[in-house]
């Protein structure tokens, strides 16, 4: 069953042309890893592909939803309401997390959940202790954002992006912003989730996670897909020359 | 001695005008201010250009000739008698004097909201539209209280010098402190009675500013 899907899509900055065609389909319960140099278009797909950038031309979509398609060459997005729904189907990790400084990390996870969702405090508070030992945080739930390090922020956020049991998560660089000995923890939390079958998008420069973790390895570069395929391929017997130049680097 | 006692009661009297005049225009010119900061950021350039016409001519003309403006200009525009208008126990020149004072002061209000809303980055926009917050929900939820304190010490600086000016309202007559310990003054020959009013205004704008601290200091919890 697929759950998120991109046909063509094509998105340009003025005359900066950053997605050139790209089609992905990702299936439920795959990890999915996108890989390749800066620059390349990966963040901007993950943005279009979460509704925080429009696209030009092409189609997206989220389960059995469609976010925006292209026909005889008009590109029209769903409704206001559809937006709504669709958002409600995925989650999205940021690199530099974007928690709520002023919030507790109780209240990062529960707020959506009570003021979006409409779940009773009570609700919000059971979703947020479960998800908190998960993340192994459960003494933190009434700590600041500016008391965590950063890898306990980023699995706050992780949590706060599962909170609303998406289908779909995805994750951008989630650990970039993180010093080494941080993104263990950070990877280990993903790693579990893809043990839960928990269908994922990832985009990311850990070659060696990406290996272990992935089903299935996006290589992008200039806007497109290079090369793709099981990380068996893609990252230890690469075919294109840009690929194999990439991959030296690491 | 009996001369300092009444009148420092005489000015304490006005003080209560004076912090009528203080309290008004600081509720309505921050909700005005609000308003206007987002008619600064308004996506409509007809907007954006007559909102920014309205602050810099509230910031480049004297309160002083503003409260005038305010007064004077019902009778001499429409010829409307101003002297018959009474909101509650509230006479035409203390109404004047609070819509000078709140457009004013909403002009920089709305300066000090837009710095602070342009300064919150755009991943706590991101993050609450990808959980579902609306437009409204996401203002008032993620984005004020965060830019409310950022932009309290700069609100601070407005509120005192809200204190002291209103003195100014002495020119429409407003029977405020300032107003009692002038006329006092040159009733007494003495200059103790403007003494007294600059205490009166220090002790107030001295309390102003250690609340304005405690405020800061609670919301030191995170950054």
């Amino acid at each position: 069953m697929k759950v998120f899907e991109m046909k063509d899509v094509k998105k340009a900055f003025g005359d900066l042309r950053v997605l050139k065609g790209i089609s992905m389909t990702v299936k439920k319960g795959e990890i999915t890893s996108i890989i390749g140099p800066s620059g390349g278009g990966k963040s901007t797909l993950l943005r279009c592909a979460t509704t925080l950038e429009t696209i030009d031309s092409g189609a997206i979509m989220i389960g059995d939803q469609t976010l925006v398609d292209t026909k005889d060459g008009k590109t029209t997005y769903c409704s206001k309401k559809g937006l709504q729904e669709i958002r409600s189907k995925f989650g999205l990790v940021f690199q530099n997390f974007n928690l709520f400084p002023h919030f507790s990390v109780r209240r990062n996870i529960t707020e959506s959940l009570v003021h979006v969702r409409k779940m009773s405090r009570d609700e919000a508070d059971a979703v947020c202790d479960r998800l908190l030992e998960k993340m192994q945080l459960s003494d933190k739930a009434d700590a600041y954002p500016c008391n965590l390090s950063g890898g306990q922020q980023q699995r706050v956020s992780i949590a706060r992006a599962l909170a609303t049991n998406p289908d779909i998560l995805f994750f951008d660089e989630p650990t970039s912003a993180l010093d080494p000995e941080l993104t263990a923890g950070v990877l280990r939390v993903i790693r579990d989730l893809a043990q839960e079958h928990m269908t994922m998008v990832i985009v990311t420069h850990e070659m060696a996670f990406a290996r272990d973790v992935s089903d299935h390895v996006i290589f992008m570069d200039d806007g497109k897909i290079v090369e793709e395929g099981k990380p068996s391929q893609v990252i230890d017997d690469p075919q294109s020359v840009r690929t194999k130049a990439f991959l030296n680097g690491f | 001695m009996e001369k300092y006692i009444s009148t420092i009661k005489l000015l304490s009297g006005g003080f209560v005008i004076t912090l009528e005049i203080f309290a008004y225009t600081l509720v309505f010119s921050v909700i005005l201010g609000l308003l206007v900061s987002k008619g600064r950021m308004s996506r409509n350039p007809v907007i954006r250009s007559l909102v920014r016409i309205y602050i810099s001519v509230m910031r480049g003309t004297p309160l002083m000739l503003q409260l005038l403006l305010v007064y004077y200009l019902p009778y001499y525009m429409f010829g409307v008698k101003t002297g018959n208008i009474k909101i509650g126990p509230y006479s035409y020149d203390f109404i004047a004097t609070i819509i000078a004072f709140t457009v004013n002061y909403a002009a920089y209000f709305a300066e000090i909201f837009r710095s602070g809303i342009q300064s919150m980055p755009k991943g706590q926009y991101e993050a609450a539209q990808i959980l579902g917050f609306s437009k409204s929900q996401t203002f008032f939820r993620i984005i004020l209280p965060q830019v409310f304190k950022r932009v309290l010490p700069a609100m601070t600086n407005e509120i005192i010098t809200l204190v002291k000016d209103t003195s100014l309202s002495r020119i429409l007559s407003i029977k405020e402190m300032f107003f009692f310990s002038s006329s006092a003054a040159a009733r007494m020959s003495s200059i103790m009675p403007f003494i007294i009013a600059g205490v009166f205004y220090y002790v107030f704008n001295g309390i102003i500013e250690i609340t304005m601290n405690r405020v800061e200091k609670k919301l030191d919890y995170y950054q």
